[in-house]
């Protein structure tokens, strides 16, 4: 009996692993164009930077570029849209 | 039954064992519990080093920790279905141990600095998080699977002396 509880408590907790990403604060969703439709990654950066941001890298997240930020010597991840390059999610670190 | 493994010995194991598990498996999916497990796991690693020269007997590192020559000969005794008999850490684990404890002080310092204004963004230092936290985890699979081949070569629970802090007695 003890071995049944320890797997079931084992089992919930990959269980909640399971689920979790639904609550997560990863941003992954953008845009549900295709990727060969997608305006440049370095527009997404242009849009950052125009926004007063210092930009330090930007990579593909999901179907978002995440662009990562420094304002005000505060540092944030930004979420653009591959598709008309808005701000989806801004994420302050 | 003899006592091998202090009480502060088994308590940093398992939760650094559960906070190097919650850092990895929450790593861009929930980044305050990350952040949280990483700072955890950076503040055990550096009891765990100190509590290695201040411990009781079983947990000092210069009880353990040998030349590399040394853990080659004993990985060769293992092939050959000779582990001895150690009581505390055999020269793999104490290798093992070392090891583990300088790539999670790599992780956690890397990603650390990865939140602080210079470093944030900063490819070398996202490169050298990713790594070593990946080699982390593949060392985590061959710990466990040195742990049950040990299990098994020595005929005892190793699992649950980590528990209990106890082990069979030497045969005299």
């Amino acid at each position: 009996m003890k071995s049944l509880m320890k797997a079931s408590v084992v089992g919930m907790v990959f269980a909640a692993f399971g689920f979790a990403p639904a609550l997560a604060d990863g941003f992954k969703n953008c845009t549900k164009l295709a990727k060969a439709s997608w305006k440049p990654a370095s527009e997404a950066e242009a849009a950052a930077k125009a926004a007063g941001y210092e930009v330090r890298k930007s990579k593909v997240e999901g179907s978002c570029y995440e662009v990562y930020g420094v304002k005000g010597g505060k540092l944030f991840e930004l979420f653009y849209s591959p598709e008309d390059l808005s701000l989806k999610h801004t994420k302050a670190k | 039954m003899v006592d091998v493994w202090d009480v502060p010995l088994r308590v940093l194991h398992w939760i650094l064992a559960a906070a190097v598990l919650i850092a990895y498996f929450s790593a861009n999916v929930f980044d305050t519990l990350h952040e949280i497990a990483g700072y955890t796991v950076m503040a055990l690693v550096v009891l765990r080093v100190a509590w290695g020269f201040v411990g009781t007997r079983y947990s000092q590192f210069r009880n353990s920790v040998r030349p590399p020559r040394v853990v080659l000969r004993f990985l060769g005794q293992i092939a050959r279905g000779e582990p001895g008999r150690y009581l505390g850490l055999n020269p793999a684990g104490a290798a093992m141990a070392i090891v583990l404890l300088a790539l999670l002080a790599v992780s956690t310092i890397s990603g650390w600095m990865q939140i602080t204004e210079r470093f944030f963004g900063v490819d070398w230092v996202e490169m050298v998080h990713t790594v070593s936290s990946n080699a982390v985890m593949i060392l985590v699979a061959v710990h466990i699977l040195g742990v049950v081949v040990m299990c098994v070569m020595q005929k005892e629970n190793l699992i649950r002396a980590m528990l209990t802090g106890k082990k069979r007695q030497r045969a005299e």
